[in-house]
């Protein structure tokens, strides 16, 4: 045990600046942004000739266009000391089964310092949706992040859609709705099947990972597809969500909500799983409101932000959604709050087929653009906040920025394993839900 | 008192049967198999000109291309291929009439006979075959039981299994991972990403097919393959594959 006064120093100044209130979103061009009024519990659009985004901040959110950038994603934390030396591990790298790197400071035991580094896989997606038609473009941006499709495509959609104008049929925004709350249940399962698998809990990992398949494979039975594509799109696979689907739907994943409350008091019972996880990646509330945490990452070290109850739509503003929060900041509060939002994301698809629309051809207005022909949307994705900003020119995409929120979770990523040593890097990794392809775009 | 025991008898997990007997409805959802033109429909060739990323010719269908987007269904096309539509040749993806495609010759690479050890790349993917590709560890699959393994190595693997469309960054990386296997390798691209590009082919800086870069011994398409899709290419390589359906 290396004592914190034999620690190499840091430098001063590199904790990033403080802004009073963390940016959600700030445009490409600098023309606005959007900010997260924690306190006053609502999101804050801020134009240009106001407060500029915090470059420190702004700098690691920003998208770049064209792609195929290697790049840190989350800002430098130089530490200086005799012996030290960086370690850089990936871009193919064991255990992450996705393409990035982590330069890590390390003199061996210690990770003194890490910083990511993503644009491996950059598929130039937003560059390449410039200029296409609305459809065609969502066929790549649902791609973007196969695991989180809904959500992408629902962002995108509703962007595109305020920045035309063009009202949508109610049914479609509560299929959005149902197909994104399927994918948070799969995406959290999945999330505690790794961490549970980084753990050793042989037994419980298989019965966790059983449970994301089934996920999947009811999603393939609802939407013709197990990751949802073209599930959102007009000229998609065939959906079967009938009256008679709902009811068998509702009754399947009945089954499946028992089966996770069973497992999930298994998990919490076993005490070298939690010891394990405790204490492990903590991300502090101060940090996570300088760095504009997102989501699950938020929740856990008390902040109540959820997009579905600040910044909500149609259906969100009609269905009762109970919000976790834990206050540890670390992998167990993240794992807390996942558990929990399973169950509350298959209490919001009861709402759902309970209350099916009887008016699903009624049109509901889109949201109002932020300037002509451009629009945000804005989701709760599985790991959180999601945001795309579309400009269009007839129906064809002209610009589109996007901030995933794994982009935004990467610096609290790094920032939640300085300090620990190199067998947390798994249960941290695991426990905060990044997907590199979602930094890449 | 609840216990992990007790979990996994309540919950009883049926593992496939999968290759011994064929995949499952549940197994494959409809987008699963590949489009085939409906006999005899009067709509073709509409199809060619709704697909939008012209795998659709005629009433052949480049599998290869195919990112299961249900377009060309409203043009005379139906999700009712083969379950099995893994090849060894890249042309062996085109399907022409509803029938399936001719059961290919699936010799084993030599001295790969009896398990396979696995290396996955991510070249550039959206993480979906990434996830498609790992589901084969949970115990719906258990792809241990047909000596299937995932290993954390290229040195310790004789199959490089590459997702995604490679990336101009990935290149180098991968060419590495490639050149430490040992001899005798195989190379299987999964997904349509590693096959063609999928959705993003021809999108600069990006290399549409990996077996420009490397030798690619088994092609799965789909976008994402389902994991018995992926199974049954790794079965290829080791000559296990299950014939195609009606073959
Ligand atoms: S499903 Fe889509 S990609 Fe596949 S052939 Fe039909 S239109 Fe083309
Ligand atoms: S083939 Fe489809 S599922 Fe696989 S990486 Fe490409 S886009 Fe994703």
């Amino acid at each position: 045990m290396i004592e914190s006064s034999e620690l190499p120093a840091r430098r001063p100044g590199t904790g990033g600046t403080h802004p009073e209130l963390a940016l959600a979103y700030a445009a490409d061009d600098g023309s606005f942004a959007v900010y997260n009024d924690y306190s006053a519990g609502r999101a804050v659009f801020r134009p240009r000739s106001e407060t500029p985004p915090p470059p420190e901040v702004a700098a690691t959110w920003r998208r770049t266009r064209d792609g195929g950038q290697v790049r840190p994603v989350a800002p430098a934390d130089p530490v200086e000391g005799y012996g030290l030396f960086t370690f850089p591990y990936g871009p193919i790298s064991m255990g992450v089964p996705e393409s990035g790197r982590f330069d890590v400071r390390t003199y061996g035991e210690r990770i003194l310092a890490l910083v990511p580094v993503a644009g491996y896989k950059s598929r130039r997606i937003l560059a390449s949706v410039c200029g296409q038609t609305v459809p065609d473009a969502a066929l790549r941006i649902e791609r973007l992040a196969g695991n989180f499709s809904a959500a992408h495509a629902t962002a995108f959609l509703s962007a595109a859609e305020s920045a035309a104008g063009a009202s949508v049929p109610r049914g479609e925004l509560w299929v959005r709705a149902l197909a994104q709350e399927l994918q948070r249940v799969y995406n959290h399962v999945h999330v505690i099947a790794r961490v549970a698998e980084a753990a050793s809990q042989n037994v419980g990992t298989a019965q966790t990972q059983a449970l994301a398949e089934e996920m999947l494979r009811v999603q393939g039975s609802v939407f013709g597809h197990r990751w949802l594509f073209g599930a959102l799109l007009p000229a998609g696979p065939r959906r079967r969500l009938d009256a008679g689907d709902r009811r068998d739907l509702s009754n399947v994943l009945r089954r499946h909500a028992a089966t996770f409350d069973r497992l999930w008091e298994l998990f919490l019972g076993s005490r070298t799983f939690v010891d394990r996880i405790q204490s492990t990646g903590t991300v502090t509330p101060s940090l996570a409101k300088e760095w504009g945490a997102v989501g699950p990452t938020l929740r856990a070290c008390g902040v109540p932000w959820d997009d579905r109850l600040r910044v909500p739509t149609s259906p969100y503003t009609d269905l009762f959604l109970d919000l976790p929060q834990e206050s540890g900041g670390d992998a167990l509060a993240r794992l807390l709050v996942r558990a929990h939002e399973v169950r509350a994301s298959f209490l919001l698809i009861e709402q759902l087929l309970d209350r099916w629309t009887t008016t699903p051809e009624a049109l509901e207005a889109p949201a109002p653009p932020v300037a002509p022909s451009r629009a945000l949307g804005r989701v709760e994705s599985p790991s959180g906040d999601l945001v795309y900003d579309v400009t269009l020119s007839g129906d064809r995409v002209a610009s589109i920025g996007m901030r995933s929120a794994s982009q935004a979770n990467f610096p609290l990523f790094a920032r939640g394993l300085r300090d620990g040593v190199f067998t947390d890097f798994h249960f941290a990794w695991e426990s905060f839900g990044l997907v590199f392809s979602e930094v890449d775009g | 008192m609840p216990t992990w025991i007790g979990q996994a008898v309540r919950h009883g997990i049926v593992t496939s049967r999968y290759p011994a007997e064929p995949a499952s409805e549940a197994e494959v959802p409809p987008t699963g198999r590949p489009p085939v033109a409906v006999k005899g429909s009067k709509l073709l060739p509409a199809g060619a000109s709704l697909c939008p990323v012209g795998a659709i010719s005629d009433r052949a269908v480049d599998r290869g291309r195919c990112i299961r987007c249900a377009r060309c269904l409203p043009g005379g096309f139906e999700f009712r291929g083969p379950v099995e539509s893994a090849t060894r040749t890249r042309t062996g993806l085109v399907t022409g009439e509803p029938s399936p495609a001719a059961p290919e010759p699936t010799p084993p690479l030599a001295a790969l006979s009896r398990s396979v050890h696995v290396f996955l790349v991510d070249a550039g993917s959206c993480n979906a075959c990434n996830l498609e590709v790992l589901a084969l560890a949970n115990p719906f699959y258990d792809s241990q039981r047909l000596g299937v393994f995932f290993t954390n190595s290229p040195r310790h693997a004789d199959v490089l299994l590459v997702v995604g469309v490679p990336t101009e960054e990935m290149v180098e990386p991968l060419r590495r991972a490639y050149d430490a296997l040992p001899a005798p390798k195989a190379v299987v691209a999964v997904g349509v990403c590693a096959i063609s590009g999928g959705a993003f082919a021809g999108t600069p800086g990006l290399h549409d097919a990996l077996d420009q870069l490397v030798p690619v011994d088994v092609y799965v398409p789909g976008c994402p393959p389902a994991p018995v899709h992926v199974l049954d290419g790794l079965l290829r390589v080791v000559g296990r594959g299950r014939k195609a359906e009606g073959a």
